[in-house]
């Protein structure tokens, strides 16, 4: 059933995409942005599913041919994505803050000082 | 010994034919035919055919004031280089067989060598700080750009006929071109290159700044625009930089498609060229000049970006099929 | 390990990133409180910022020996964990001729621009998270270029996207900064999300974030998944360099940025974006032997070439105009790039080079008149060459570089464009190419132009009242951009010298991927082409510029003796009416012709052009992040098909 998860990830990032696109209040481009990224680390984590696998952690006497687990690169992939994915919502956030004190809107129609 | 000698035979190139000297009297003289035929064709004396001389040395004994809203030394450097540049394209410019330096240009850089006047004389109008010379600046820019993209087109039509002919695919080389048509003939009995060299001949007078392009200098309503402030040995240079403006882009107009007439003797083929640059001048300038009135700057720039373009890429089209 | 061991040049790949994340740490851990001394608020944090990108510069000219010249290419596996059971599964660093190359580039403006940043950042506030970020920003676009692992290259990609975006709304208080870094920020984001979707959907497919290894499995093993991971990953990093349809962000980012941190954006940034393009294209895919990927790249460049262009016309400030430019710069490379021939590669890595110094210096000198005149409005200034003169004529050489004036460098590189446009236009007998050719040949005089308007508003024409008392900027700043410029002369002087030491041997590595994959110890079949950089042209720019001093020296004698320079009344007597400018008998007014104003027969016949422009770049973020779905749309349909 794993390909629902794949479906799943598309549709976030899809929508992720559909909010920053069509949406003018700046906290929702910001939604936006962090939907598209739960969409990604979804992706990531979906790729080194295996069906029955187990968690990836274990010491130097267990690690036999018959270890089954899960593909541990897009764990730590994931651990960094989502990482950076906080660094993204907290910096965006603290623009928009600064944006509404000098605008005085959150309307992206209006906030187009820098155009031509 | 010899290496002296060499040196002293390239200095007598620069200094002497076809450079400064060459470059002096030709384009005085090809201002001073220009004037005078100009004049007949309007029923008019005209002036004696050394008037342009008779200017440059009055000019040359005036004061030279520079304004004190100018910035000095742009504005009296920029004539110097403008003039010393375009010298250095005439050295490039082979002479029928003859060249006094090959291997050190092509015709694209003297595309970009060609430029070098006009932006020494943008930067010194703009030096001088005066509204006119504004107003003038932004005109010469825009007949530069104008002229720009139909003068690309051509060259390019040029470099795929040459080159095909050739062999080599491309030739950008001038003296190759000029080699080419020394044996087998000038490049405009070919049937692909003659909208190429009318489209040339079109860009002689918006490149000389002649009738009706000149609005970068509209006498009447600009005073003059780039030049408004400059006055004394400044000026004489301007006034000279034009003049042999105008034997550069004739004889590099002879040396594309009308090469290979001459003789092989470097002085007589000096000779010949005049004559055919005197020949396209009287075509191409004079009799432009008479029967036209200036036109605004809008309509000089949709005039060369629509018909001349138009030409020149017939023309590409046509040297790309091998025609 | 023992000193010689060290420093083994194969560590200094590894010590030249270093160095600068570990600056970026030694100044954050000085604490954020300005010192006394008001010519540098920094103090010594600023001397660590200056050593640490000096350091690194100097790891990278030693490399330019063994890598340059001996052609060797570096594989190092940080922690000496290698390859196990054929596959990579360390952290590798892999520098071959192109990543030093990229990395000089990258090292040197970071350099010059930091020691700018010293007198230029003075007035203010927290100057010390600057050089944090700064050292940040300088470090993840260094191990962008030299990492050999394509999820450290979206670490990277994210660490300088973080730094740029906080160094853009730096100066909070300048107009529009806030805006242009929450559009970059967000058009960015989409970007990096595209990254990692095409790095996660590779490793789906071949287990392995290794480039060498990815590049050694994928060309014979192309499917649909691939197709798609190469659309996000081109998108991605489109959004790095900005190409079409990037380009407003460059314009917001850019002019609102202190001008060092423009220079590092519009010189470092967008290449390391081509960079990456580079890899992808030449060497994880190989694709470009196929006429539809040159065709891509050669459209988005001509593309970018002339939307940017034409955008800089209809500019009134003068880091916006600049801003354009850059794209319209970064056009030409990647137009040069995607013709796919050795001449191309070389001719655009050369005007990459290029780019990077003459933007570099025209970006330092707009600060230059921004940090004494506190404006870059073109509409607003006028005549600052008598104020400034050493920064007019520093600027001049920029300009006349950019423009493609003869013998500055941006002609050397130029000329090579055309060449290798034209030269491909003919073997193939495409009429796409001899576009690009025109194209590029046009954009060439728009851009002198556009130059033509910068000189006349800002720095000739009439000084307004209000800047009587400018000054010339400090020394520190005009040694900066005094280092850029004899640069830009020397490359341009020289190009054979450049193109047989840095060009040649980049664009030889990019040609042969076979050496790049087995040099980290991946098999590979691939052969090493023989390459040819002949060229039909001819220009010797030494020799040039020999006739031009002997015939300007001979004028100048003629001149003088005719007492060229007799310039009557000494400067007080300059109150006679003889000495103000000629107004036509009106009264003498202010009257400063220049901004938007230059030009108008050129925008008149293109007023629909400008106008239709003009309401596209409409400075919505919804309307930008709309144009980068379209184009990831455009690109996977167009990869679907075209691959």
């Amino acid at each position: 059933m794993i390909q629902f998860n794949y479906i799943a990830a598309f549709f976030l990032i899809c929508l992720g995409f559909y909010t920053i696109v069509t949406k003018y209040n700046l906290v929702k481009t910001v939604i936006g942005m962090s939907v598209m990224d739960y969409g990604v680390n979804l992706l990531i984590i979906s790729v080194g599913y295996t069906p029955g696998g187990t968690a990836p952690v274990f010491t130097a006497g267990e690690l036999t041919r018959a270890s089954y687990f899960v593909d541990p690169v897009p764990q730590a992939l994931t651990l960094t994505s989502i990482v950076i994915g906080a660094c993204v919502t907290a910096m965006s956030m603290s623009l928009v803050v600064r944006l509404h004190e000098s605008y005085g809107t959150l309307d992206t129609r209006e906030i187009r000082r820098l155009r031509g | 010994m010899t290496v002296f000698l060499t040196g002293l035979q390239y200095l007598g190139y620069i200094l002497i034919f076809p450079g400064f000297l060459f470059c002096f009297f030709c384009g005085l003289l090809l201002t001073g035919i220009d004037r005078k035929l100009v004049a007949r064709m309007q029923k008019r004396v005209g002036p004696p055919l050394l008037q342009p001389f008779y200017d440059f040395f009055k000019l040359c004994g005036k004061e030279t004031i520079v304004p004190a809203a100018a910035s000095r030394t742009t504005f009296l450097v920029a004539p110097l280089v403008g003039f010393a540049a375009l010298v250095v394209v005439q050295l490039f410019i082979p002479i029928c067989g003859f060249s006094a330096f090959t291997g050190m240009a092509d015709i694209i850089v003297i595309l970009y060598l060609l430029l070098i006047p006009a932006l020494a004389a943008i930067l010194g109008a703009s030096a001088s700080g005066s509204p006119y010379a504004g107003v003038g600046l932004s005109r010469e820019m825009v007949t530069v750009i104008a002229c720009e993209l139909p003068l690309v087109l051509v060259l390019l039509a040029v470099a795929k006929a040459v080159g095909s002919a050739l062999g080599t695919g491309l030739c950008f080389s001038v003296s190759e071109i000029a080699r080419y048509q020394v044996e087998n003939g000038s490049l405009i009995t070919r049937p692909s290159m003659i909208p190429a060299a009318l489209a040339f001949a079109l860009i002689i007078p918006g490149e000389t700044g002649s009738h009706p392009f000149d609005t970068a200098e509209a006498e009447t309503e600009i005073c003059e625009g780039m030049h408004a402030e400059y006055s004394g040995a400044p000026l004489a240079i301007f006034k000279l930089t034009h003049a042999v403006k105008l034997l550069t882009v004739t004889s590099l107009f002879v040396a594309l498609f009308l090469g290979g007439i001459g003789t092989g003797i470097a002085a007589v083929d000096g000779v010949i060229v005049f004559a055919l640059c005197v020949i396209v001048t009287a075509l191409f300038v004079s009799f432009v000049h008479a029967v036209t009135a200036r036109l605004k700057i809008e309509q000089v720039f949709k005039y060369y970006w629509t018909v001349v373009s138009g030409l020149a890429l017939v023309s590409l089209v046509l040297a790309w099929y091998g025609l | 390990m023992n000193l010689t061991n060290m420093m083994d040049y194969h560590h200094y790949p590894i010590y030249a990133v270093m160095v600068l994340f570990l600056g970026a740490f030694l100044v954050a851990a000085g604490g954020a409180r300005h010192s006394k001394n008001p010519d540098n608020p920094a103090g010594a944090r600023a001397w660590i910022a200056l050593c640490a990108t000096g350091l690194s510069l100097l790891f990278l000219v030693l490399l330019v020996k063994p890598v340059m010249l001996g052609g060797e290419t570096i594989a190092y596996w940080m922690g000496m964990r290698g390859i196990a059971g054929g596959y990579a599964i360390g952290i590798a660093l892999e520098v071959d001729a192109l990543s030093l190359f990229f990395a000089l580039l990258i090292a040197t403006a970071v350099f010059v621009s930091a020691i700018y940043s010293i007198r230029y950042m003075v007035h203010d506030e927290c100057v010390p998270q600057y050089y944090v970020l700064y050292c940040l920003l300088a470090g993840g676009v260094l191990g962008l270029v030299l990492s050999g692992d394509v999820f450290n290259m979206f670490v990277m990609v994210e660490i300088l996207t973080f730094a740029a975006v906080a160094l853009t709304a730096f100066r909070t208080k300048v107009y529009g900064a806030l805006e242009a870094a929450f559009k970059y920020l967000v058009v960015g984001c989409m970007g990096s999300t595209a990254i990692l979707t095409g790095v996660i959907l590779l490793y789906a497919q071949y287990h392995t974030l290794n480039l060498a290894q990815l590049a050694s499995l994928i060309p014979g093993s192309m499917n649909d998944a691939t197709k798609l991971a190469f659309a996000f990953l081109y998108i991605g990093f489109s959004t790095k360099a900005f190409i079409v349809p990037f380009h407003p962000l460059a314009a917001d980012a850019h002019g609102a940025a202190p001008a060092s941190i423009s220079v590092l954006i519009s010189g470092v940034l967008t290449k390391s974006g081509i960079y990456a393009i580079i890899r992808l294209t030449w060497f994880l895919f190989q694709t470009m032997e196929l006429g539809s990927m040159q065709f891509m790249l050669v459209f988005v460049g001509s593309a970018s070439m002339f939307v940017c262009v034409t955008m800089a016309l209809a500019q009134h400030d003068f880091k916006r105009l600049l801003a354009y430019h850059s794209i319209s710069q970064i056009g030409y490379v990647l137009t040069a790039v995607g013709l796919s021939s050795a001449l191309g590669v070389s001719a655009g890595l050369y005007h990459a080079m290029n780019h990077t110094l003459f933007k570099g210096l025209l970006f330092l000198a707009a600060g230059a008149v921004l940090h004494e005149t506190g404006t870059t409005d073109l509409g607003r200034l006028g005549g600052l060459s008598k104020k400034m003169p050493h920064t007019t004529v520093l600027f001049l050489i920029g300009a006349f570089s950019i423009s493609g004036i003869p013998p500055f460098n941006g002609f050397a590189s130029k000329w090579m464009i055309y060449q290798a446009t034209y030269q491909r236009a003919v073997e193939t007998n495409n009429i796409g190419f001899l576009l690009a050719t025109v194209i590029a040949l046009v954009t060439s005089t728009l851009t002198l132009a556009s130059f033509v308007k910068v000189t006349q508003s800002v720095f000739f024409g009439q000084l307004p009242a209000e800047y009587e008392n400018v000054k010339e900027v400090p020394f520190g700043m005009r040694l900066a951009m005094g280092i850029l410029a004899a640069l830009c002369v020397l490359t341009g002087l020289f190009p054979n010298t450049v193109t047989s030491v840095l060009t040649e041997p980049a664009a030889r590595a990019v040609a042969s991927v076979g050496e790049y994959i087995s040099a980290m110890g991946f098999k590979s079949a691939l052969p090493t082409p023989e390459l040819s950089f002949a060229h039909v042209g001819v220009w010797a720019p030494i020799k040039w510029l020999l006739l031009l001093c002997i015939a300007l020296l001979a004028l100048t004698i003629a001149s003088l003796a005719g007492k060229y320079d007799r310039v009557s009344a000494p400067q007080e007597e300059k109150t006679d009416t003889k000495y103000q400018l000629f107004y036509g008998g009106e009264r003498s007014v202010y009257s400063q012709v220049g901004g938007g104003d230059l030009f108008w027969g050129f925008k008149h016949n293109w007023r629909h052009y400008f106008d239709f422009m003009h309401n596209l770049h409409s400075g919505v973020v919804n309307d930008y992040a709309l144009w980068a779905v379209i184009a990831l749309a455009l690109a996977i349909v167009y990869m679907m098909i075209a691959l």
